[in-house]
């Protein structure tokens, strides 16, 4: 019984593999005479080598003999079938926020909506104070007003914007996992400083120690170095930011407890379970969504490049918004406010 | 004295004409100057010069003066600025040369890169170990790209992480019998380090300048000393100079088994298989365990008293 199993089966396979093609044998019954091979070489001549990829990739694929060879070859054939097909026009290309920000005159409704940052969180986590923020509820979450986070957006966006232009220093702190580019991004468009891991506790009120080492410059009204005043940043005391930019307020208690105690104004994003008294501006929005956040980071950022340009085209005219500080003062001991050698003279 | 010279001369000559259209009031006559100026030449003027632009204005002092102090770094208030400097330009780099190809890790070119010490002393922060490790990830991923088509920056980049001289250009010398026909062979057992000097000869062994059942009192003990040589019937073909210290009787005589084997395998390659089969050639790594706290020995606890 086996034996014959297995006949039957090896013989199907063998019938199969004596039958002719279907494509050839359709081509036999309709046109006995025409033979097959001269027809598909005749096909083959019509298409132009140099257009058909497909033939500039075998050819590629023969000749390339080491790996950069093979690279360039790649490359090439990528070139070539992207030229190929339809052309895609709208597509949501979620490294575009990080890579090319809105400005905030951008700021629409639809982009909000889009970057859902009106999402709260669920009814039962809310902060009563977040009541005016908080349009209505959906499926037990509540929902933020487009509207008040679009306005307040706007206003922090100029509150950068003016800080910038007059010289200040903004800080993006954005230390959630996936938020470091757009907050590296954001730092660079406005020409500021970024914090995408841990705030060291007490580097504002305990600045000498945690920052003292950090090197500090002195720069003119154009942002030029200015070695020679290298000398007097000796034994200053560390900075501190002009203003402060929080992405995920929750996380970042004691930054906004040390700017409080430092009177440094913030911008935070303020879910509807933050307390929005913890900072000076709120932007009422979803802080957990990592696209919401970007967007806010990278229009911010945008408004501080605003302000940067607007600082130095000012700059290049010869004037200043802020009292620039002056050499003599750089001179001046920062501590005492005398001039180095004149208390040795007192004493 | 500058008055010989011609063009001082005609620079004074200028500069006095400058002095007297300065000093002209009216806007009548300076809207005239230029009028004047022209059919006025000297004989000693080389060529008449037009009217000249006006001086460029002087930023220098604008420019020379302090205006903030600001962080050098964006990365400041991270409180260690340069090492996160240096993490986003690597990370940068990596992104933008993601698509090159690349090679297994085996293959990688191998590169010393800084010990944490050093590393630390070149950033001048104190980075922790993970943070390290971190950077040193993405290194490692930068030096996979295939070596021919690595970019000029790449290679700058990476090369500023590696230890100064590579020690991995230095290759290990394999030992050989010296000019003289001696094997040398270390071998360590327990606390015992021994190194045994091997020559051919009529089969003398000395240890400690002493004669081996002197030293040894136990058969087992000699027996195991030699069992290089006796495994391989060699007992009388050879003459060992050994010298010994440290440990016990067993751990002495167990450290010369391998120091021999080891001087064995130098003048005759091929003993390897029979050598390791006769356990001549491996090491027993074992050491005694150290006492812990709690405990009466190494992992005794004690005796266990109810109340």
């Amino acid at each position: 019984m086996i034996i014959r199993k297995l006949c039957m089966r090896q013989s199907r396979q063998l019938l199969a593999l004596s039958r002719r093609a279907p494509v050839s044998s359709r081509f036999q019954s309709t046109l006995p005479e025409t033979p097959v091979e001269s027809l598909q070489t005749s096909i083959r001549d019509e298409i132009p080598r140099a257009e058909n990829p497909l033939f500039e990739m075998v050819q590629a694929q023969s000749e390339a003999s080491t790996p950069a060879q093979e690279f360039t070859s790649d490359e090439l054939q990528r070139s070539n079938f992207k030229k190929l097909g339809t052309t895609v026009k709208s597509s949501y290309d979620p490294e575009n926020v990080i890579r090319n920000p809105p400005k905030p005159s951008q700021i629409s409704l639809e982009m909000l909506l889009a970057a859902g940052t009106h999402l709260g969180h669920s009814t039962s986590r809310w902060n009563p104070q977040n009541s005016r923020y908080i349009f209505g509820i959906r499926e037990g979450v509540h929902i933020i007003s487009l509207d008040v986070t679009a306005a307040h957006l706007r206003r922090a966006a100029k509150v950068v914007e003016e800080v910038a232009a007059r010289g200040g220093l903004v800080l993006f702190a954005g230390t959630r996992k996936g938020q470091k580019r757009a907050v590296v991004k954001a730092a660079s468009l406005a020409k500021g400083y970024h914090i995408f891991e841990r705030w060291i506790p007490g580097s504002l009120t305990n600045g000498e120690q945690i920052l003292g080492h950090c090197e500090t410059k002195v720069v003119n009204a154009l942002d030029e170095e200015l070695p020679d005043f290298k000398a007097d940043l000796a034994d200053r005391p560390a900075l501190k930011p002009d203003l402060v930019v929080c992405l995920n307020p929750l996380e970042n208690v004691v930054l906004l407890h040390e700017c409080g105690l430092n009177n440094v104004p913030t911008i935070g994003i303020i879910d509807t379970d933050a307390d929005p008294t913890r900072v000076t501006y709120p932007i009422p929005s979803n802080d957990d969504s990592l696209r919401a956040t970007c967007l806010i980071a990278g229009i911010l950022g945008r408004a501080g490049e605003a302000g940067q340009a607007r600082r130095l085209k000012m700059a290049q005219e010869g004037r200043t918004s802020y009292t620039p500080i002056t050499a003599q003062e750089l001179r001046l001991d920062p501590f005492t406010g005398l001039a180095p050698g004149s208390e040795g003279q007192k004493n | 004295m500058a008055w010989h010279k011609p063009t001082s001369l005609t620079q004074a000559m200028q500069s006095l004409r400058l002095t007297t259209t300065l000093t002209k009031p009216s806007a009548q006559a300076s809207r005239t100057t230029l009028n004047t100026l022209r059919p006025r030449t000297y004989a000693t003027e080389a060529e008449t010069i037009p009217a000249a632009a006006a001086p460029e204005i002087n930023f220098g002092a604008f420019s020379q003066k302090p205006a903030r102090i600001i962080p050098s770094s964006p990365s400041y208030f991270s409180g260690s600025p340069r090492f996160i400097d240096h993490v986003l330009k690597l990370e940068a780099l990596q992104a933008k040369h993601a698509g090159l190809p690349t090679v297994a890790t085996s293959e990688a070119p191998r590169m010393a890169w800084f010990k944490l010490p050093q590393f630390r002393d070149y950033v001048g922060e104190p980075v922790p170990m993970k943070k390290y490790k971190s950077l040193v990830k993405i290194l490692q991923r930068l030096n996979r790209i295939q070596p021919d088509m690595v970019p000029e920056e790449v290679r700058k980049a990476v090369g500023a992480f590696l230890r100064p001289g590579n020690p991995y250009a230095v290759e290990n010398i394999p030992r050989t019998v010296d000019e003289n026909g001696r094997a040398r062979g270390k071998g360590k057992r327990k606390e015992s380090t021994a190194v045994v000097q091997l020559v051919e000869g009529e089969g003398e062994v000395l240890v400690n300048g002493k004669s081996l059942v002197d030293v040894f009192k136990r058969v087992h003990d000699r027996e195991s000393a030699l069992w290089a040589l006796r495994c391989t019937q060699r007992l009388d073909k050879y003459n060992a100079w050994i010298r010994v210290q440290g440990g016990g009787v067993t751990g002495q005589a167990e450290a010369i088994t391998l120091a021999l084997g080891r001087a064995l395998l130098l003048h005759e390659p091929g003993l390897k298989p029979v050598l390791r089969k006769a356990g001549a050639i491996t090491v027993d790594a074992r050491r005694v365990e150290r006492k812990k706290p709690g405990h009466v020995k190494a992992r005794k606890m004690p005796t266990w008293v109810k109340r």
